[in-house]
């Protein structure tokens, strides 16, 4: 009956109901929207960076990985001492530069890392063959179409080249053997991936023995920060981040679109609350003398409550799961935004839906709606019964 | 149906015949502002089972106040009531809120249906709080609809029917849990004179059946329906002369 | 390895990725001229945090942990320049270090090299025909227009901007079902009243006039207070942020348009959910509306 109760109170005045489930559901899903940039975008950047299973990335000293055009000199030697670590279970170098690609008369600038064939280090392969042997090159789906070429053409690389003097460092004829999925670069950015020697040979004897970057993997069982100390404190010309010291970074510079999820996401939740606190007490008020009627004939105060209780509960469940709907939508929507940040690499995703976490910020608005519901139930139930009618009957 | 139909089971053989309201030497004061209003000064008073009592008097003579006592919605100031032989004035709200649900029926002048609900909703209402199932109300509901005359508009809502006719759902709905005593409020305030009259009738019937009736009211056909009346002036009873 | 172009993640306080376009750095203070030729300028943030100040001297290297091996060259700090304020670089946290040109052509070791050019011309009319000349001209080389780099180079702010434009929506939508709620309901509640009105008399006109009137009084009360919350919380954000970015730049701002846009909102809204409910109540016989 308690039930019947309070779906015959929704149903009294439909446009209201339908108004503050409406409310409810926007506030819900910018709710959900937050709570998806707030947690996902650091999942997403976790994920980004354990997509290999790395935790360190050894860089120049002072340098973010990848950051800067600066290499690490003597890369044999750093090889060697990592491996002499029995924490560090698998390495794998990168070595970065810019390549051009020579058309005739044109030169076709892009991105090129050099990686250890043993791992597909950069990439995730759709289509063809990895780089295993001197004179394969892995590309991006950008890469083959701003070079126009496809699985199987060979393409005329150049390094250090210079646009005025038509000079280069190294030259060779390599042949496109697969398409790849790059994680660290956006889309739309031409990238290809060549064997580590291909590279180092290209770049003449300055470049003979230098990395970019070194990947290593620490066992399960070791702290990947003591790692990092060890790497740090050993070889003092390179700088160690571990995945919890960059998710760290993250958390510091990413910190504004956090506060703002924050702050929107406790926005919605307040205009969600006030929205059912006022529908819930105006529909209370109208019906003063029918609560207080129940009381007289004998319905227990707590069901009294409850019936208000479940009223709020149902506005904010109902308003809740259209926010759900609303929310993934709208993420979408964001996200598309956000995907246009410039060189954002297609792996990184701003929203990222994770149910635990739909379900607890959705949680979040039901908990609201319910505490929204008990203020004015418990007045309502709490009024001295024979004044309440008295009035009632003067009104 | 019959008058055990209407009313309650008997309590037990001792207190068949104690009488079922016991008020002694009631006292209500009110704060208003800064003002005490002393709505009941001293009311004593019995009614035996089956017996059918008008309360009149000028408005503001305290007799729907002493009505609220003898619904347990509200307590004396001074003084004891005792329903059925237990003091209600000192039972705890969830204690009386129990007690109203079994023996008490109330009906009011403005009817207070629920608008939301269907006419055989309202009824079942009391009994859905005291646990009853589902189909052991609908059948019920379905009995004192019929008993009420109404058996064929069950399923019409408060605004679908006429002020009689919601006065009668009411009566239906104060007699669902079969109360030891019923309450009327001005029962017939807000109706016209014949279907006043078809209530006057329906309270009458009901005494007949056992039930024991008390009616605040200023209508004089209503009090003249009840085997005595009490005639209340300044928050007092007048002794009869 | 995290791209160098995921520009709001990284941060880097290398000395080598910088332009030396010591002339266009707006100094706080100077130190003679006397000062030794190899001097460079810092920004405020690295001179903060490292205690630096003008006439200290630093060691300078082109190659990362030059310090561990002791190689690189002294300089001089002669200025400190105040922080830029583009808003492209923000989020990158990283120190600006300017030198003269020839000192970073020789630290770098890209002798007689440089990055682009800046060339001033006579007016717009003659950017295009230099550009194009340049162009035509010129192997190797690209010109473009300053404004076309700017644009480039704001994307990130543009994003950033479509972003918050794409929550305001999200927000106004919110706040404008809420408003509307609110409204209906406050109208509702008065069904008695307005009942009353009918009763005596009052025409139906005036019921509604008196409605939209008090909703359109509480929509400019609400959204002067609104207005007032908005100037207030700006000035926290700006606060806010400017500490954690160490920069000068404005992060929230309350001007005469956004104000009227917010106030023509609240306002229309208003009137509207309060036309709405009393057409809706004064459409109702008065008795019902008693009844109900």
């Amino acid at each position: 009956m308690i039930r019947t109760l309070a779906a015959a109170s929704l149903r009294r005045h439909p446009a209201r109901t339908i108004l503050a489930i409406l409310g409810v559901a926007v506030a819900g899903a910018l709710l959900l929207d937050m709570v998806m940039l707030g947690t996902g975008m650091r999942e997403s950047f976790r994920r980004f960076l354990l997509v290999q299973g790395f935790q360190l990335r050894i860089a120049p000293k002072g340098t973010l990985p990848m950051d800067t055009e600066a290499t690490i000199n003597g890369a044999s030697a750093l090889l060697r001492t990592l491996r002499t670590n029995p924490d560090i279970i698998a390495i794998t170098p990168v070595l970065g530069a810019q390549i051009h690609v020579l058309q005739g008369t044109r030169a076709i600038t892009s991105f090129a890392v050099g990686i250890d064939e043993s791992t597909e280090a950069d990439y995730q392969l759709e289509a063809g063959t990895n780089v295993a042997a001197p004179d394969h090159i892995v590309g991006n789906a950008a890469f083959l179409t701003a070079m126009h070429v496809h699985r199987g053409d060979t393409v005329d690389v150049v390094t250090g080249f210079d646009p005025q003097l038509r000079t280069y460092v190294g030259r060779r004829r390599l042949v496109v053997v697969g398409r790849g999925r790059f994680f660290y670069t956006s889309a739309e950015q031409p990238v290809a991936a060549v064997p580590l020697a291909t590279m180092q040979a290209m770049g003449g004897p300055e470049r003979a023995d230098r990395v970019s970057l070194v990947l290593a993997r620490v066992r399960d069982s070791a702290n990947a920060d003591s790692a990092a100390a060890w790497v740090d404190r050993t070889i003092p010309r390179v700088s160690t981040i571990s995945t919890d010291a960059a998710m760290r970074q993250v958390d510091e510079r990413m910190g504004y679109f956090r506060q703002l999820a924050v702050i929107l996401a406790a926005v919605s939740l307040i205009v969600g609350f006030l929205l059912v606190t006022t529908l819930v007490t105006v529909s209370v008020n109208e019906r003063l003398g029918e609560i207080a009627v129940m009381r007289a004939i004998g319905v227990r105060r707590v069901h009294i409550v409850q019936q208000i209780v479940l009223e709020g509960v149902t506005l904010s469940l109902v308003g809740a799961v259209a926010g759900l709907g609303l929310g993934l939508v709208t993420a979408h929507f964001l996200n598309a935004i956000l995907s246009d940040f410039p060189g954002l690499p297609a792996t990184f995703h701003f929203f990222l839906f994770q149910p635990s976490a739909a379900a607890r910020s959705l949680g979040l608005l039901v908990i609201a709606g319910i505490l929204a519901g008990v203020y004015p139930a418990w007045r309502a139930a709490s009024l001295p019964i024979a004044g309440t009618l008295r009035r009632e009957a003067i009104a | 149906m019959t008058a055990s139909d209407t009313r309650a089971a008997p309590q037990g053989d001792s207190l068949s015949t104690a009488p079922v309201v016991a008020v002694r030497d009631a006292h209500r004061d009110y704060r208003m502002g800064q003002e005490v209003v002393r709505a009941l000064r001293g009311v004593s008073l019995e009614i035996a089972p089956g017996d059918y009592v008008a309360i009149v008097g000028p408005s503001g003579c305290g007799k729907s106040t002493l009505l609220n006592l003898l619904g347990v919605v509200d307590r004396p100031t001074e003084g004891q009531v005792l329903i059925q032989g237990r003091d209600v004035g000192a039972m705890r709200d969830r204690e009386a809120t129990s007690f109203r649900l079994r023996n008490i029926g109330f009906v009011f002048q403005r009817f207070y249906l629920m608008a939301m609900l269907s006419a055989r909703e309202n009824v079942e209402l009391p009994m859905a709080e005291a646990g009853m199932s589902a189909a052991a109300r609908i059948a019920r509901a379905r009995e004192l609809l019929d008993y009420v005359g109404l058996g064929a508009r069950e399923r019409h809502r408060p605004g679908q029917l006429s002020g009689g006719e919601q006065q009668r759902v009411a009566i239906a709905r104060a007699l669902a849990n079969r109360p030891g005593l019923l309450l009327a409020d001005e029962p017939t305030g807000e109706l016209d004179a014949h279907t006043g009259a078809e209530i006057i009738g329906l309270f009458r019937r009901l005494n007949e059946d056992g039930t024991t009736v008390v009616v605040v009211t200023h209508d004089g056909e209503l009090a003249a329906a009840a085997r005595r009346t009490i005639h209340m002036r300044d928050g007092q009873i007048i002794p009869p002369t | 390895m995290v791209s160098h172009r995921v520009a709001l993640i990284a941060a880097t306080c290398t000395l080598l990725a910088t332009a030396a376009v010591i002339a266009s750095a707006q100094t706080t203070s100077r130190v003679p001229a006397a000062v030794a030729a190899r001097s460079i300028a810092i920004d405020e943030r690295f001179a903060e945090d490292e205690h630096l100040k003008v006439g200290d001297r630093v060691v300078i290297s082109g190659d990362p942990g030059a310090a561990a091996t002791g190689s690189g060259d002294t300089a001089v700090i002669a200025a400190i320049t105040k922080q830029g304020t583009d808003p492209s670089e923000i989020a990158r946290d990283e120190y600006r270090v300017r030198l003269h040109l020839t000192d970073l052509q020789r630290l770098t070791g890209a002798a007689d090299r440089v990055d682009r050019f800046a060339i001033r011309t006579a007016g717009g009319a003659a950017a295009d025909s230099v550009r194009a000349s340049i162009n035509a001209a010129a192997f190797g080389f690209h010109a473009y227009r300053s404004i076309d780099v700017a644009v480039g180079t704001s994307r990130t702010f543009q994003v950033v901007s479509r972003f918050h434009h794409a929550i305001a929506l999200i927000t106004i939508v919110a706040s404008g079902i809420f408003l509307l709620c609110i409204l209906l309901l406050r109208v509702e509640e008065r069904r008695r009243d307005i009942a009353a009105l009918r009763l005596i008399g009052i025409s139906r006109r005036s019921v509604v006039w008196s409605v939209v009137l008090e909703a359109a009084l509480i929509s400019v009360v609400g959204s002067a207070l609104g207005t007032g919350i908005g100037w207030l919380g700006s000035l926290l954000i700006n606060w806010h942020y400017r500490g954690v970015y160490r920069t000068p730049l404005a992060f929230a701002l309350v001007t005469p348009n956004i104000v009227v846009a917010a106030v023509v909102l609240a306002i229309g809204l208003g009137v509207g959910a309060g036309f709405v409910a009393a057409m809706r109540l004064v459409r109702t016989p008065p008795l019902t509306l008693f009844g109900r």
